[in-house]
């Protein structure tokens, strides 16, 4: 490896680009360092985006979106009030990631670029309908996060194209903002399985709304409309959730790795559900 | 509350925690010096092969690489080994395991050593493997080395053995398998070694044992052990796993290549999790029978411990399992077989807990399930059960010293976290099983029968007027040197400012066995005393010269002085130091660990060890709760209770304690070698998975104090027991919570989430149901 | 490439290739011991340093990453002339925090970094803030005291206190 080039604004970024075509693109470095240590990837040039202050911070947008910029570490969405208030199903989320000093270097955008199965950020971004700001030098889109991840660790970020933002529309009509990770200990554990779930509850006990994500039980992040079908309009009880868990089961399309078989996977994907019961008796109460 | 005078039974801060904490003291592995090379090996990648030839052309012509050195290259007999020289340097026709070392490299920096190593091509003969040690014990399997497969089958009888189950009113079976554990302390194995211009070897190196790796080195390499110099530093973690030679010998014969530069080789992460020693992974098969009202009567137990492609001490590790199989209780009649098995699996070696965790799961999960069967509380079957001084322990031993296993059964009684349990475990929340599960442990110290336990302490009033002890056992972290100031300040009356301690260098301190074995406070440490005795006494004689006294009577050593209460006349250790040569101003002593006395006809096959005679004891509760949902399990609180004597200091003790369950709690929990073909699939700290700070609570640490009339200031050593409990206490505190307990560990939220849906089986009566009875 | 940042409150340059990892520049190129690495991945900690006052994994930072930056070590936090210790240091000293003492820089930085966040943290708070920090000695017992009693000397830190709501 030759060159670690780090752009001081976007037009340096866009430059080194220009001249560096094949180099590898890194915020924080905790997922890529690891790959090149372990010899999945061998970049010649590398290009750090550390130092672009414009994509860093969380905004409220006029129409009460919130906008996080890519290169934003974990740890600053986590002490941030409006993240804290607005999306606390990602800031959950986030709370369960990798360790303090991989917070403080890893960047929401990294999360989602590299697109692991088991990345902790996805379902609560699922859950949320995401969408990703991808800018290149002359031009800006969006997409949905759930079609700009099309594959595990594939994306559709294009040549020239670097993950800029993240715009989230509070989920202001849910009021039960759930995730859980399950991990094989409780910190630097990889996801094997996981779920983010908004619901909105009436007072009387009937689920009004239900959007629901699964991490490590698929390819990429897991959705079921059926079960999210099933739930809405009946009561919260573990029998309408043991009937949507069984859909779940049926439908996710886990593998057997290292640290848990298919089978396990397929089992705690319909369980997770279960643990939503707990909102039925206190909708404030957290994960 | 510091206190100026380290006096032994108070918590005196740690004699090396400023150092450490301020990145000051320096580990084999910060030794840098100039004009460095790096050395680093080829490893075969293969788990069982014949040697064709090996290619290293490319490699030598690199740019930057100074020496490649194969086997041919390897003077002396090639054979690395503790107890048996089985082990290659440099693998000659045979590679055995994936991380046998085929070649080694000499080079000017780590990118071109990596890609050296790369570079070199071995042509190998893949030859069939084996993975299991049944399998390997079978006649058609394959041959590793030239004496076969077991490197050891050894019988332990006490009474009528087997045949003893026939009489007993209940019978309960089981059949436990654990895998392997890796030590994963945070200093990976390295050093430092130079040749002089006068050919001695000089190594700085992570080690427990220096002055043993010399006579390693020697054998392997056909050098004189007196050439060689072996520097100790203070390890970052040992746990067994740097007792024997890691990096040693293929350092050694790196500095002899190397023109009189210093050659450095360090194993990353993953190069330790391949090439490193193991615990070893163990099955075992059991019986235990006893009469209705639970007195134990009868154990048969078959133990079949893996040790991997070599050696190492495996032999040594059994046999502890072995005298350890029946638990710290009285049990007349044993039959105890092991066998110890060459497999193409990676290598198993000393570990803490050192075969002993292996067995206290098996019997700790035996003894709740006899008191499910009997109906009894598991605490109530051990109170029954449990050893007392002069008992004779399963292997035949009389208990002659100090044996407290009964007031830890008792004081764990007393405790809340017993006798709350059942409002604890009523207090369970949606979808959460909570269970209460205890363990009885034991672990012997020192080497036991067949070699000398022995150490050599040597204590120099210094020309400045110094205290300095050489101290002959490493530091791995269980805070000996620490120990050893306590113990020089309170006999020498000195303050801390004026006590100072070398680390083991053969060249500077004296012959005192490997930093293992629970043992070096103990040998050490009575070796230090008399040593320190002396010094007083010889420097109260040379005071009663310099202040012209007829008689010692009235003199006091106190902090920097001699004084003469009666007339209240002073002499400094400064003066004394200047005054007297240095051969004067140095003492010393030698001691032996007492070895068991009694005349066994049973254990022949063994070696070196069988039998011990000191034992720790401890009696450890886990309170753990198991989500139904997910299988996780959260371990809420934990009790250890630990007898070691008499307590030098009660900080230190807890560290002790609290590591060692720590470790226990990974190897219960989550730690386990995923092993394919041989092949470690979880090599990192990625997936091999250590507790974290957030994975372990707050340990709960009381001592039992007795008096080892035969140890220094009346302690023994406890630095292992605790790793043995935390298994069979969780696991027995899963029984508790599902009605049904597991056989195999690590208890993953997987395992967990299985043995959870698993129906339990019905209590059929007396008679035996089959391999494993219901809990 | 010529990189020039402040170590340890000293303005420091070093030429060293871009790619050089910043844990090997620690201890090898400027000679700081302290600072050790334990698996290279990002997985135990031992590496810790402080970036412009945060804690970071320095085996997972690139050499040109430190450009302008503001690096703290072990070393940095004592002044050599002033003798005395850092709260946290004499803290681990006292309460018995230090075993082997490998992972202690690491855990020491770390600490810092969780203090300056949050000057009160409850137990649970302090072992949520030190995971990132692998220790294969201590259990972690005495290093969530030692940290305790940083944070408030004189409290005892075996104490039990008020757990705090979550988020």
């Amino acid at each position: 490896m030759n060159q670690v080039l780090l752009p001081g604004s976007l037009a340096e970024l866009w430059q080194a680009l220009d001249i560096h075509p094949e180099a590898s693109v890194y915020a924080g470095g905790t997922d890529l360092l690891v790959q090149i240590r372990n010899g999945l990837r061998h970049p010649t040039s590398l290009i750090c985006l550390d130092r672009l202050e414009e994509l860093k911070g969380i905004s409220r947008q006029e129409n009460g979106t919130i906008r996080i910029g890519s290169c934003t570490a974990h740890t600053r969405i986590l002490v941030d009030p409006l993240a804290q208030k607005g999306l606390p199903v990602l800031v959950r989320a986030i709370e369960g990631l990798g360790s303090p000093p991989i917070r403080n270097m890893g960047t929401i955008g990294g999360n989602i670029c590299t697109a692991s199965p088991a990345a902790d950020t996805l379902p609560p971004l699922y859950v949320l309908d995401a969408e990703v700001e991808l800018r290149r030098e002359h031009g800006v889109r969006r997409l949905p996060v759930r079609d700009f991840i099309v594959g595990p660790g594939i994306t559709l970020l294009q040549k020239g194209e670097i993950l800029s933002a993240v715009w989230i529309r509070q989920p202001v009509e849910y009021h039960a903002h759930h995730f859980e990770k399950v991990g094989l200990r409780n910190a630097l554990a990889c996801s094997v399985a996981s779920l983010a779930a908004l619901l909105r509850v009436s007072d009387d006990g009937i689920i009004e709304k239900a959007t629901l994500a699964w991490g490590s039980v698929a390819p990429t992040v897991f959705t079921c409309p059926e079960a999210e079908q099933i739930l809405i309009g009946a009561p919260l009880s573990l029998e309408k959730l043991r009937q949507a868990a069984a859909i779940v089961r049926r439908d996710v399309s886990p593998i057997t790795d290292l640290r848990a078989t298919a089978e396990y996977r397929r089992v705690v994907s319909g369980n997770l559900l279960l643990r939503l019961a707990q909102w039925r008796t206190n909708p404030a109460a957290g994960a | 509350m510091r206190r100026e005078i380290p006096e032994v039974g108070h918590s005196v801060p740690r004699f090396d925690a400023q150092a450490k904490v301020t990145g000051v003291e320096k580990y084999a592995i910060d030794h840098y010096l100039e004009n460095l090379l790096w050395a680093g090996a080829k490893r075969a990648g293969i788990p069982h092969g014949r040697i064709r030839g090996i290619d290293t052309s490319a490699a030598a012509a690199l740019p930057g690489v100074v020496a490649v050195l194969t086997a041919k290259h390897v003077p002396g007999t090639n054979r690395q080994g503790i107890v048996h020289k089985d082990q290659p340097v440099l693998a000659d026709e045979q590679v055995r395991h994936r991380g046998d070392p085929v070649a080694l490299v000499l080079a000017e920096n780590r990118e071109v050593l990596k890609e050296a190593v790369r570079l070199i091509q071995v042509d190998l003969e893949p030859l069939p493997a084996v993975f299991d040690p049944e399998e390997a014990l079978q006649p058609e399997a394959p041959l590793l080395h030239e004496r076969g497969n077991l490197l050891l089958q050894a019988t332990i009888k006490k009474g009528g053995g087997a045949e003893a189950l026939a009489e007993c009113d209940v019978v309960v079976e089981g059949e436990f398998r654990v895998p392997f554990q890796e030590h994963a302390f945070l200093e990976t194995e390295n050093g430092v070694a130079w040749q002089e211009a006068d050919g001695r070897i000089t190594l700085i190196a992570s080690t427990q044992a220096p002055f043993r790796d010399r006579f390693e080195i020697g054998h392997a390499l056909g050098l004189d052990p007196a050439s060689l110099r072996v520097i100790s530093p203070y390890l970052g973690g040992g746990f067994g796993g740097k007792d024997g030679a890691t990096v040693q010998c293929l350092l050694a014969l790196a500095a002899l290549h190397a023109e009189g530069r210093p050659v450095k080789m360090w194993w990353e992460r993953e190069e330790s999790f391949l090439a490193g020693y193991k615990r070893h992974a163990a099955r075992m098969i059991y019986r235990l029978g006893a009469t209705a009202d639970g007195t134990l009567q009868a154990l048969h137990c078959r133990l079949y411990y893996d040790t991997g492609a070599y050696a190492h001490l495996g032999g040594e590790v059994m046999e502890l399992g072995m005298e350890h199989a029946a638990g710290p209780y009285r049990v007349p009649h044993t039959l105890i077989e092991g066998w110890c098995v060459y497999t193409n699996n990676p290598i198993g070696g000393a570990m803490r807990g050192f075969g002993v965790c292996q067995a206290a799961f098996a019997v700790e999960r035996m003894m709740d399930r006899l008191a499910a069967k009997l109906s009894l509380d598991p605490l109530a079957l051990r109170l029954k059960n449990g050893l007392e001084r002069g008992d004779k322990n399963g292997a035949g031993v009389t208990m002659v010293h100090s044996t407290g296993l009964m007031p830890c059964l008792e004081t764990l009684r007393r405790h809340p976290l017993w006798t709350e349990r059942e409002a604890w475990k009523q207090a369970a929340g949606l979808f959460k099983r909570r269970g209460v599960g205890l363990a009885a442990v034991w672990n012997a110290m020192g080497y036991g029968r067949g070699l000398p336990d022995s150490a050599i302490a040597r204590v120099e009033l210094t020309q400045e007027g110094k205290i300095r002890v050489f101290n002959g056992v490493s530091d791995m972290g269980q805070g000996n040197a620490a120990a050893f100031m306590q113990m020089a300040g309170e006999i020498l009356c000195q303050e801390a400012s004026r006590l100072e301690l070398i680390q083991p260098d053969t060249d500077r301190t004296h012959p005192s066995g490997s930093s293992s074995a629970g043992r070096t406070t103990y040998t050490y440490g009575n070796a230090l005393i008399q040593a320190c005795r002396e010094l007083k006494q010889k420097l109260l004689h040379r005071s009663t010269l310099l202040l012209m006294l007829d008689e010692e009577r009235g003199l006091v050593l106190l902090p920097g002085r001699v004084k003469h209460l009666p007339t209240g006349r002073e002499v400094t250790l400064e003066v004394l130091g200047r005054l007297f040569p240095e051969s004067d101003r140095v003492c010393i002593s030698q001691f032996v660990m007492p070895v068991a006395q009694d005349g066994l006809d049973t254990g022949k096959e063994f070696f070196i060890g069988f039998p011990h005679v000191f034992f720790s004891y401890a009696a450890h509760l886990a309170c753990v709760e198991v989500d139904e949902l997910t299988g996780k399990s959260d371990v809420k609180h934990y009790l250890a209770v630990t007898e070691g004597g008499r307590v030098i200091n009660p900080q230190c003790f807890e560290q002790q304690v609290e590591g060692a369950v720590a470790q226990g709690l990974g190897y219960a929990l989550s730690e386990q070698l995923l092993l394919r073909d041989g092949e470690v699939l979880n090599p990192n700290f990625t997936t091999y998975l250590l507790p974290t700070s957030m994975d372990l609570p707050d340990i709960a640490v009381l001592a039992v104090e007795t008096i080892e009339p035969t140890g220094p200031f009346g302690m023994k050593g406890i630095g292992e027991v605790g790793v043995n409990a935390s298994l069979p206490a969780v696991a027995n505190a899963v029984r508790d919570a599902f009605g049904h307990g597991p056989s195999r560990s690590p208890l993953t939220v997987e395992h967990l989430l299985a043995l959870l849906g698993e129906p339990s089986r019905q209590e059929v009566g007396p008679e035996t149901t089959g391999k494993n009875d219901s809990d | 490439m010529k990189i020039r940042f402040s170590l340890n409150g000293s303005t420091t340059q070093v030429e060293v290739p871009a790619d050089r990892r910043v844990v090997d520049l620690i201890r090898e190129d400027l000679g700081l011991t302290g600072t050790k690495e334990g698996c290279g991945a990002g997985e135990c900690g031992a590496c810790t340093i402080l970036v412009d006052g945060e804690s970071r994994l320095s085996c997972l930072m690139l050499a040109a990453q430190l450009q302008g930056c503001s690096i703290t070590t072990i070393e940095g936090l004592a002044p050599p002339e002033d003798g005395s210790l850092h709260a946290v240091q004499e803290a681990f000293i006292e309460h018995g925090a230090v075993q082997c003492g490998f992972c202690t820089p690491g855990m020491v930085l770390a600490a810092i970094d969780l203090l300056k966040r949050n000057p009160d943290p409850d137990r649970e708070e302090i072992r949520r803030g030190l995971s990132g920090n692998l220790c294969r000695c201590t259990g972690y017992v005495k290093i969530v005291g030692a940290v305790a009693a940083a944070a408030a000397p004189g409290r005892n830190p075996e104490a039990p206190r008020e757990k705090k709501e979550s988020l």
